[in-house]
This record gives C-alpha cells, sequence and structure tokens, in this order.
C-alpha cells in the first residue's frame, strides 16, 4: 500500500475542495452541537431526578414494648428485603433531637414526654426508588410484627414516575430525530463532496486502482473532517457550558454540568460520523461504471 | 491477446452486440468502425471489464469473464492501456501528476515512479510540460497525457476509444503517429473510430461493427 499517498490524498481536499470540505465540517459540527448539548441537558436532568429519588426515603415506626434483641431482628429482616439498600435506627432520644432541629423547640418541654417513636430509616436502592417497588417494600415491612406504620413521600415519588416517563418518551423522541437528521445531513453533504471527485473515482477504476485504494483517501479525509468537526463542536460545548454554570443560579446550574470525558465522546463520535458518512457514500460511487 | 466469444449484449431487450467474435493477437494493430450508436464503446466496456455479456465468453490475456472474480478487475485493467475521447484527466493535477497516478494506484516501488514517469512523458513528447495543469494544454496535448498515463504501466494492448474524436487534424495526425509507434514496440493497439479519413491515412487491420455483428473490411490507403 502507498502509505504516504493514501495520506496525502486524504489531507489534499483541504488544499483542492475548501468550500466542500468547509461545508462537511460545518455540518458534522453544527449536528454534533445539536446532538451533545441534548444529551448533556437530558443526562443532567435524568441525574437531577435521580437526586430527588434519592432523597425519598421510608420511615417505619416501630412499637414502643420492643427490645434492643427484637429491635436488630426487626433491622436485620428489613435489611434483607430485596431493594433495601441501607437501615438507620433511629432511637426515641434521637428522634426528640431531630424534633427540636426541625422544630427548634424540645418536646419534652412541650408536652412534659416524648411521644416519638423510636423508628427505621430505609434507603431504597438503584432502581427501586419509585412507587411501584416502594408500596411493595412498604406492604412488606408493615408485615413484620412489632413494625407500627410505614411512611414516605408517595406523592413525590408518584408524580417523579409520572413525570420521568413523560420526560423520557419525550426526549427520546426529540433525541431520535436529532441523531436520524444528522446522519442523513452528514451523509448527504459528503455525498455531495465525494460526487464532486467521481471524475477522480472513475480514473483510478480506469487504470486498475483497487477499491480498497481508492476507498482509503476518501475515509481518511471523513475522518478528519469528523476529528476537525468535533474538536470544534467540543471547544464550542466548553465556553457555552461553562459561562450557563456560572451564570445559572446553583440548583439550575446542575444542568450545565460537563463531564470532562464528555468532550472524548463529542469528538470521538464527530469522527465515527464523519466515517460513517464518506463509506456510505464513496461506496455508491466505486460501484458505478467508469464511462457512464 | 484479446478473444470474443460468441458475445451477446443486450440492454432492456435490445441486442446491441449479436453473436459476436473477435480475436485481437499481440502486436497487432486494429480500427473498431462503425457509426455513433452501433455499440463501439459497448465492446470496449466488454474488453476492460466494465461490462459482462449476456451471453458467450470474454478472454483479455490470462483472464476469462466466466471464471473472473470482481476483485481481479483492477488487474487486468493494470495490464490494459485505456484512452477516452474525453481524457478523463484529473483537472486539479500536473501532468506530472496525472501520469503518476496511475502508478501510486498500482503500487509502484516509490523510486521508480519519478524515472517511469519522465521516460513516457518523454516518449510522448510532454516533458517541457510536466509542470502545467490540463486546462493549460491543447486538445491534442491533452491526449497525449492520457496516452502517456496508459502506457506507463506497460499494457499488452493499448484500447482507444475516439481517441482523436475531440481533437483538429493535426493533433489527430499527431496521436496516430504516437499510437503507431508504440505499436511498432509490440504494444498491441485497438481503436475505435468513426474517422475513415484517418483509418485510410494510416492502413492496418479493420474491423467494422454493423447491427451488433463485426465484419472484416478493406481499406484503400490514400496520401
Amino acid at each position: 500500500m502507498q502509505f504516504r499517498y493514501i495520506i496525502k490524498e486524504g489531507f489534499s481536499g483541504f488544499k483542492r475542495a475548501k468550500l466542500s470540505m468547509f461545508a462537511a465540517i460545518f455540518t458534522i459540527c453544527v449536528s454534533l452541537l445539536l446532538l451533545s448539548s441534548f444529551a448533556i441537558l437530558f443526562i443532567n436532568a435524568n441525574s437531577v431526578v435521580n437526586s430527588l429519588r434519592e432523597k425519598v426515603e421510608m420511615e417505619a415506626f416501630l412499637d414502643e414494648q420492643l427490645s434492643a434483641d427484637n429491635v436488630t431482628e426487626i433491622k436485620g429482616m428489613v435489611e434483607m428485603l430485596e431493594g433495601v439498600r441501607e437501615v438507620h435506627y433511629v432511637s426515641k432520644e434521637e428522634a426528640a433531637k431531630i424534633f427540636q432541629q426541625e422544630f427548634g423547640e424540645d418536646i419534652y418541654k412541650v408536652l412534659n414526654f416524648n411521644p416519638l417513636p423510636a423508628s427505621l430509616k430505609i434507603f431504597l436502592g438503584e432502581g427501586y426508588r419509585n412507587a411501584r417497588h416502594a408500596e411493595k417494600i412498604v406492604e412488606q415491612v408493615k408485615s413484620i410484627k412489632g413494625v407500627n406504620d410505614v411512611i414516605y413521600r408517595k406523592q413525590l415519588l408518584e408524580m417523579l414516575d409520572e413525570r420521568a416517563m413523560i420526560f423520557l418518551w419525550i426526549t427520546l423522541g426529540i433525541g431520535v430525530f436529532i441523531t436520524i437528521s444528522s446522519i442523513i445531513l452528514v451523509a448527504n453533504t459528503i455525498r455531495l463532496a465525494i460526487y464532486a471527485k467521481r471524475k477522480i473515482i472513475q480514473t483510478m477504476k480506469l487504470i486498475g486502482a483497487t477499491r480498497g485504494f481508492i476507498r482509503l483517501p476518501f475515509l481518511l479525509e471523513g475522518f478528519l473532517q469528523g476529528l476537525i468537526g468535533g474538536l470544534i463542536a467540543a471547544a464550542v460545548i466548553f465556553v457555552v457550558f461553562t459561562y450557563l454554570e456560572k451564570w445559572l443560579t446553583v440548583s439550575l446550574s446542575q444542568f450545565a454540568n460537563v463531564e470532562t470525558y464528555y468532550y472524548g465522546i463529542i469528538i470521538g463520535t464527530g469522527c465515527l460520523l464523519g466515517l460513517l458518512g464518506s463509506m456510505i457514500s464513496v461506496r455508491r460511487f466505486i460501484s458505478e461504471g467508469i464511462n457512464n | 491477446m484479446i478473444e470474443l466469444k460468441n458475445i451477446t449484449v443486450a440492454f432492456d431487450g435490445q441486442k446491441v452486440l449479436d453473436r459476436l467474435d473477435f480475436s485481437l493477437g499481440q502486436g497487432e494493430f486494429v480500427y473498431l468502425v462503425g457509426q455513433t450508436g452501433t455499440g463501439k464503446s459497448t465492446l470496449m466496456r466488454l474488453l476492460y471489464f466494465d461490462l459482462r455479456p449476456s451471453t458467450g465468453k470474454v478472454r483479455v490475456a490470462s483472464y476469462d469473464s466466466e471464471t473472473l472474480k470482481s476483485k481481479h478487475i483492477p488487474l487486468i485493467r493494470r495490464r490494459l492501456g485505456i484512452v477516452f475521447q474525453d481524457f478523463k484527466l484529473l483537472e486539479d493535477r500536473s501532468v506530472y501528476d496525472n501520469v503518476a497516478f496511475a502508478l501510486f494506484a498500482t503500487n509502484a516501488k516509490r523510486s521508480e515512479i519519478k524515472k517511469t514517469v519522465l521516460h513516457v512523458l518523454a516518449d510522448v513528447g510532454l516533458s517541457h510540460k510536466r509542470n502545467h495543469m490540463p486546462n493549460e494544454l491543447s486538445g491534442g496535448e491533452q491526449q497525449r497525457v492520457v496516452i502517456a498515463r496508459a502506457l506507463v504501466n506497460e499494457p499488452v494492448v493499448l484500447l482507444a476509444d475516439e481517441p482523436t474524436g475531440n481533437l483538429d487534424p493535426t493533433s489527430s495526425a499527431e496521436i496516430m503517429e504516437l499510437l503507431k509507434k508504440i505499436n511498432m514496440r509490440g504494444t498491441a493497439v485497438l481503436m475505435a473510430t468513426h474517422n475513415y479519413e484517418l483509418v485510410k491515412k494510416y492502413p492496418a487491420r479493420v474491423v467494422q461493427l454493423k447491427d451488433g455483428k463485426l465484419t472484416e473490411i478493406e481499406m484503400k490507403k490514400t496520401k
């Protein structure tokens, strides 16, 4: 293989076909900007929802008469339940302290006695923080002897479930739409660029170049277009989201959080888009007859 | 060298070539004549395997259309030199690069490319214009670059499809002299043309394509 030749040809588009090269890079860049902004917002919105779910905890109130052994036994039983990640015991005294923290008053001074029962704080595992699973766990905990009642923020979980599903379907729809549009847009732009080079492809076939030899410079060119498009898109995302994060309020800034490895994914996706686009387009033109 | 046996080619049920036989020996010069649309280019396309016959067998050098795999087609084309009426030069590179391109595409050694290209350009009389772009050359000169590109891989047969079709009489004569010179060195030439004047001026074996069949015809030499 003439590697030097292939590399030289792969880079030659920057010199010989500036406009179509610019169009391809621009298209890849815009597609990536759309895709990645959307993906980042989606991922961040998802993690906000998940952090809300994480805060949902159950509280199982225990019978006043239980001995320390009984409590340990019940705690062990709850811990064994499917979907339970962690269980903390809150004694009557601790409950009183929490009361004081929340209301600023000592319960003993208000009522002269402590009516707050001891309880178990139950934290659910990932994948179980939804109304359906929570309800099942509540039933199981309630059925344990010595547990008087179980409470949790049922309405919040139900609302999250419902909204999360709507959010998921809408974003999935938009995501699929943006992805398909991007691929079509990129493939079309690259196809136009390669169409302009049909003559070169015909000539190469005429003089006995193999398909691989014809294809490689185009693939390299597509890869380079994708790389540049990806780098530009990553840079724009970096600048825009860094500013957004600074300007937004603390609670909203979570939506603008960009992990460092996202930039790698953006650039990698760019390379893949460019490579796929040129692969699809060049295949069609290689299959054409010479003297058409 | 080249053999066509019982070839039929049909497009949309319409026969262009009809049970045609033809052979071209080593070092021969043959004109393929016939009016426009009689199938000269179709016959040429069969020879460089851009088209497969509906029935019959094409043999070029040691390759046979019945057993040939697609991946071998580039190998056949490297043994053929192909010249078109519309040149098919790459407009975005120089004369030298156009010719060198054929060697790069066929995996020639880098060290030999420069020597071979300069040698072939000297052969067609274009050494001094090696750095020119195709659009800076006359039609005749462009066709000479195409011939140089066809010769660079030392083909056994040169297939020329109307090589003088776009040229004035002087340039046509120059191209004919060049083709004759190449033929004298042992390369077989099959030239499709409808320019009977040239055929008479540079006599050789003539086959005429008419109604899908080939017939040998005699031409009288003119001065």
